[in-house]
């Protein structure tokens, strides 16, 4: 595998819409600032929007679209495809930096993304993107959960290995969790895989750190961290920006660079252990989050 | 794995015991603080001081710790969701018999933002 020894590859992945980009960036942007990490994003969403908050950008050229441009993807241009980060992220600024590069996909309704993932991937091994001097991280944003094989190939070929599911006390954040688990438990022990953490983007809805630490238990992991909701964080995407820079002495920059550190020093990566969908259901009800279904009434129309 | 922002080495599980944690607080000097202020609310929404003062607590203790850390200046201080859920999570099963400490605890698992000041 490319890359030197101490280099980590972490990837984030959760339910659609969950806020993985968002959170993956803010992160990443206060891994970089407070502690000095060097990173490369592989942004793994056809609508590339992994790395637009550290570019300023709305969205940067990808790399299957510049394969497109130009014919091939081995017409395709490393300077092309891998862009330096802005402001406090470029490599003229003190403290550490990041690079973006984003696969892209196809067309919806046409073609496999996760196909898009996979060339990409190779695409950066081959140009030694990997073998970067001083990259302590890469850093792998991957679209929706591993229901599809395609976007579980970042797990499958066994390029992220320290794997932070984004998560909230919704059902179906919850679900997608779970699901994620599934897929890496599948491949712990044929790529080295493990799970690292539950991030909670909480929604702020009751009891919603007792639901993400609970599940987080069960499945054998920590909730490594509890992102409160902020509108600063929506004010700093206007501006295409991370919290970290739009408001360095914010609380939310407080909370990132926490989340930050903990990812920096985190040393529990295990093999998951999922929950069946009835133990899943048990913990929503028990949480209040479903209600009790009366079987007696299942089927039954309203105006039965 | 990581309680109050103390890291705890994987081969732990991710089920810190008590003690551990409180173990790691062993050191903290509460003899200069008489009150724990709290500032709950946020800049939308009407604010309210809570204050605390049960020094012979887990709770107090862990304040106080979560305070003064990389705080020279002794400043107002935001405190860290997670931090907050994990003080009240852990004072309700080893400050159980507290009263004052219970009643922070409601207050502390809400969705509020809280600021710490001593005195």
């Amino acid at each position: 595998m490319a890359g030197s020894a101490s280099l980590r590859q972490i990837a984030f992945y959760g339910k659609g819409g969950i806020g993985k980009s968002t959170t993956s960036q803010n992160t990443l942007a206060a891994m970089s600032h407070y502690f000095g990490k060097n990173i490369m994003i592989v942004g793994c969403d056809p609508k590339a929007d992994s790395t637009r908050l550290i570019l300023h950008e709305k969205a940067q050229d990808t790399i299957l679209s510049l394969a497109a441009e130009m014919g091939t993807i081995e017409d395709v241009e490393m300077e092309q495809a891998r862009l330096w980060g802005k402001g406090l992220f470029d490599r003229e600024t003190p403290g550490g930096w990041i690079n973006c590069t984003e696969s892209g996909g196809p067309e919806p309704g046409v073609g496999c993304a996760g196909r898009g993932v996979i060339t990409a991937i190779n695409f950066l091994e081959e140009e030694g993107a990997y073998d970067e001097e001083g990259l302590d991280f890469v850093s792998y944003d991957v679209l929706g959960d591993v229901v599809c094989g395609g976007f579980a190939m970042p797990i499958r070929e066994g390029k992220a290995q320290e794997i932070y599911i984004v998560m909230s006390g919704e059902m179906m954040a919850m679900y997608a969790a779970n699901n994620i688990s599934k897929g890496i438990l599948k491949y712990a022990n044929t790529g080295g895989v493990r799970l690292a953490g539950l991030i909670c983007n909480a929604r702020m809805t009751d009891r919603e750190y007792d639901l993400a630490l609970e599940l987080a238990q069960r499945i054998g992991t920590q909730l490594i961290h509890f992102v409160p909701r902020n509108n600063i964080v929506q004010h700093a995407e206007l501006r295409r920006m991370t919290v970290v820079e739009y408001s360095p002495s914010s609380d939310q920059a407080k909370e990132y660079k926490e989340l930050a550190r903990k990812i920096v020093y985190n040393d529990m990566k295990i093999i998951p252990t999922p929950v069946s969908m009835d133990e899943l259901e048990d913990l929503l009800l028990e949480f209040g989050l479903e209600d009790e279904v009366d079987e007696t009434q299942v089927g039954k129309a309203a105006e039965a | 794995m990581f309680v109050l922002g103390f890291h705890f080495p994987a081969e732990m599980g991710n089920k810190v015991p008590d003690e551990k944690v409180i173990e790691k607080l062993k050191d903290v000097d509460v003899s200069d603080v008489n009150e724990i202020k709290l500032l709950m609310g946020t800049k939308d929404k009407d604010k309210l001081w809570l204050s605390y003062t049960n020094k012979n607590t887990f709770l107090f203790k862990a304040m106080v710790h979560y305070f003064k850390e990389e705080n020279p200046n002794k400043e107002q201080k935001y405190m860290i969701y997670m931090n907050r859920y994990q003080m009240s999570e852990i004072a309700k099963r080893v400050d159980a018999s507290d009263d004052e400490t219970m009643a922070l605890c409601k207050n502390l698992d809400s969705m509020e933002q809280f600021r710490i000041e001593v005195a």
